[in-house]
């Protein structure tokens, strides 16, 4: 038993102990409802208040013609012709329609040997700026605005600017020539941001609904409250006397519970945070002895670091809407410097798909655990023994929805 | 009281336990990820001799084309490639293209044989597993199929990436116009669904309307004014033969939509001011009904295993959609939301409904499920209608037309999610698409 096992076990207990005997689980009042009244009123009448012309689409949705709203129709029925007839003066140019081209016929390939693979990769070429715009700005014409923001992910993201890398971590542009007073010189270094991207799939409708442009009202990340509301203060007349002044000594707001150190999804620089923390605990640290298998477990920003790095790269949108109701398991092996074991990674289970769709899952997850895993993820090398062995559990449910 | 707090606190003793310990590998949940288009890259296909020189770039041209359109993959241009492929059979620099991040890779040859014969040779690498997707293929055709085999070939890629099936090797059906607003002239065409290989298939003589493929897209339904009001009329593509159905005095037909088994018709036909569902033999003979209501039913669609018919009608006071057995029965209303809706058309997998909706003066193209839940409205303008789907049920094609004078019809499409909204080519003003079905 470490310290650190002893003093959580005390400090439960003492939560314990508070939690049986003060009135922490009366509900506060809830605070009391403001009504507005509001009233609707159509696009017409809107423009007819602003005095504004409005074009009045057609009336019916049909495919058909009108000829339903005669019911005189008998021996001659009013004919639906087109207003003025058609003068047409050019000969139609109908011809024998070739039937679609004959199918192709189709044969296996011979596979062929595999390459033999350099120790260097070559250094990437300069790609071309393609990242798209982040705007989603509604136009006024009946011509679709281009959808500018095809990139959905967790967290907003606005367009970054041109002279950023495109990085997950956010990092202001360093240059030598800034630091040439100080003591120890720093390497020139690029701005990085992260791509530009939006939380959800907003169809045009949903951007008619909203009636502005979404872009340039709404926030590009949502903002988090500084801290915690403090809980209102228990009824003295609940508290037994001894218990409360410890726990007052620890105000909530400061030091969770750990119940409550769980963020459903972490802000971005929580994400940073326990990115460059794991980073710097020298998970690359190839050199170091093998920790014991005994070892302290990982923490909770420990996982976050490597769930965050994997998620990046899960990239869903080319699958198909069966194999987004597929949860696979898979497992890999990892390296003590944080990469994984060459052939490791394998399917442990599907579940919610045909196999087909299983196999489309598992492909879209091995691609995202090569390519983010390809420098090594961001793991604790004094824990080795804790993720020696992975299993990461992809399950595309809330995705699905986006 | 006093039991539910000591239940609660044992409860939060717990986690003091397995903190301690952990067995078996770590586990860790990824619930979020991303949705981007899938960098892809694919190199001119290997030209295998002279006369196939030209092809080859037109192949791999048409293959990134049909696949970044669909909105889910991102073309890496070739100027970033630090590899060529030279061979078809050279072992791939799988380092080369990680560099690049192209996370798919595909590789072709061509070659022109004699009389004019097209071989062409396609793989499909995932680049980060260092594997193949599946096995090399090898399309044969005539040279004047060429596009069809570049359309093969990207179908393979999007299946074997997707897990669904292609459209890409698909035609519509739409109905061409030409002139004025005020005398426009209409006939019908068809083209690949890219919108190249246009033909026509009527004259301009007089007003044509939604034609709809066969199951097997070899024949199109239509409704022509030809004799002054509206007749079903049935088409051959090849021959453009055609012969008018359900040729009854008296009676307006319109609407048609063939059965999945291709042998069945079902349509709208207007008698003594009474619009109500019939279906009719392709063959020929009587007509039979489906619905009896005073009110106008109309654009019935098919279920794909052609058990239920989906259609419009207003008995209750404004348009709405219903599901009843094919071969009649009780309807059963499913759309409840706001406003007018209709022209529903089943999907090819049988879990969606695609409608125009009217509603406060705009008009929408959305989707729900087969019981009326779950509605998205993908679309909004002056004037959307007319869905149509696409073989996989991935993609719809629709009408959208701009106000004013100069107000005009063209193609739109759209993804199901409500992304990729993008305008098909056409030669001229085009309206009302019909999907075929994958060719063979």
């Amino acid at each position: 038993m470490q310290p650190g096992t002893y003093i959580s076990g005390a400090g439960h207990l003492l939560l314990i102990g508070w939690a049986a005997l003060a009135g922490f689980f009366d509900a506060p009042p809830p605070p009391p409802v403001t009504t507005t009244n509001v009233s609707v009123m159509t696009g017409q009448e809107f423009a007819a208040l602003t005095n504004q012309p409005v074009e009045t689409p057609p009336d019916a949705i049909s495919e058909q013609p009108q000829a339903p709203d005669t019911p005189e129709a008998t021996e001659s029925p009013a004919a639906p012709a087109p207003e003025t007839a058609p003068d047409v003066a050019a000969a139609p140019d109908v011809t024998e329609t070739p039937p679609p081209d004959d199918a192709p016929d189709v044969s296996e390939v011979q596979p062929i040997p595999r390459a033999e693979v350099t120790p260097d990769a070559p250094e990437a070429p300069d790609q071309p700026d393609t990242v798209p715009g982040a705007s989603l700005v509604i136009g006024d014409s009946d011509t679709p605005t281009p959808r500018s923001v095809p990139r959905i992910a967790p967290e907003a993201a606005p367009e970054p600017s041109p002279e950023a890398e495109i990085d997950e971590i956010v990092r202001e542009a360093t240059r030598s020539d800034d630091a040439e007073q100080a003591p120890d010189p720093v390497e020139d270094e690029p701005e990085t941001a992260p791509e530009a991207a939006a939380t959800e799939t907003v169809t045009e409708a949903e951007e008619e609904t909203g009636g502005t442009q979404i872009s340039t009202l709404a926030p590009a990340q949502s903002r988090r409250p500084p801290q915690r509301p403090n809980r209102p203060e228990p009824t003295p007349a609940a508290q037994p006397v001894e218990e409360t002044p410890e726990v007052r000594e620890t105000p909530a707001a400061e030091e969770p519970a750990p119940q409550e150190a769980e963020p459903e999804t972490p802000p971005s620089d929580a994400i940073n945070d326990a990115l460059n923390e794991a980073l710097a605990g020298g998970g690359a640290d190839t050199d170091a002895p093998a920790p014991a298998p005994s070892g302290p477990p990982m923490s909770r920003g420990e996982k976050d670091a490597l769930r965050v790095s994997v998620q990046r790269c899960w990239n869903v949108g080319s699958l198909s809407s069966e194999a987004l109701r597929v949860t696979v398991v898979v497992g890999v092996s990892m390296q003590q410097n944080g990469q994984i074991v060459q052939g490791s990674i394998r399917q442990i289970e599907a579940s919610g798909g045909s196999g087909a769709a299983a196999k489309q899952a598992f492909e879209a997850a091995r691609r995202a655990i090569i390519r983010c895993g390809a420098s090594g993820f961001p793991l604790p090398a004094e824990k080795y023994s804790q993720w020696r062995e992975i299993e990461m559990v992809f399950n595309p449910e809330g995705m699905r929805l986006r | 009281m006093t039991i539910a707090r000591l239940f609660l606190a044992a409860l939060l003793a717990l986690p003091i336990a397995p903190a301690l310990a952990q067995d078996g590998p770590l586990r860790i949940d990824i619930t979020e990820g991303v949705i981007e288009p899938l960098p892809i890259a694919v190199p001119t296909f290997v030209a295998e001799n002279a006369e196939a020189q030209q092809l080859a770039q037109q192949l791999a041209q048409v293959v990134v084309d049909d696949l970044v359109g669909t909105g889910l993959f991102r073309q890496i241009p070739q100027e970033a490639f630090i590899s060529n492929i030279t061979s078809f059979d050279s072992p791939v620099q799988y380092a080369d293209w990680k560099a690049i991040n192209a996370q798919g890779l595909v590789t072709g040859s061509v070659n022109v044989g004699s009389g004019g014969r097209v071989n062409v040779k396609f793989r499909l690498f995932d680049v980060f597993a260092e594997t193949t997707l599946g096995d090399g293929l090898q399309l044969g055709g005539s040279t004047d199929a060429w596009r069809r085999i570049a359309h093969k070939v990207a179908d393979q890629v999007y299946s074997r990436i997707t897990g669904e099936d292609g459209y890409f090797d698909s035609r519509v059906v739409f109905v061409s116009e030409d002139g004025p607003k005020n005398a426009r002239q209409k006939r019908l065409a068809v083209m690949d669904q890219d919108g190249a290989n246009v033909a026509y298939l009527t004259s301009s003589d007089s007003i044509v309307l939604a034609p709809r493929f066969s199951p097997t897209g070899n024949q199109v339904l239509y409704t022509s004014y030809e004799t002054g009001f509206p007749k079903i009329y049935v088409l051959d593509v090849g021959t453009v033969q055609r012969r008018v159905l359900a040729d009854q005095p008296g009676t307006m037909t319109f609407a048609p939509r063939f059965a999945p088994n291709g042998r069945t018709v079902v349509f709208s036909l207007s008698q003594g001011g009474n619009t109500d569902l019939y279906s009719l033999d392709i063959g020929g003979g009587s007509p039979r009904r489906l619905t009896d209501a005073p009110s106008i039913e109309t654009a019935p669609s098919f279920s794909p295993d052609g058990n239920q018919i989906v259609f419009e009608s207003d008995r209750s006071g404004a348009p709405q959609l219903y599901i009843m057995p094919a071969a009649g029965g009780e309807p059963r209303r499913i759309s409840n939301g706001a406003g007018r809706y209709g022209t529903p058309v089943w999907s090819p997998r049988g879990d969606l409904i695609a409608f125009t909706k009217q509603n406060q003066g705009r008009f929408h193209i959305g989707v729900m499920r087969t019981d009326g839940s779950e509605e998205v409205l993908l679309t909004a303008s002056f004037l959307d209608e007319g869905p149509t789907w696409s073989p996989n049920g991935r993609v719809i094609m629709f009408t959208r037309e701009t106000s004013g004078a100069g107000g005009a019809p063209a193609l739109y499409s759209v993804d199901i999610t409500g992304r990729n909204l993008k305008k098909i080519p056409t030669p001229s003003l085009a309206s009302d698409p019909a999907w075929s079905p994958l060719l063979p």
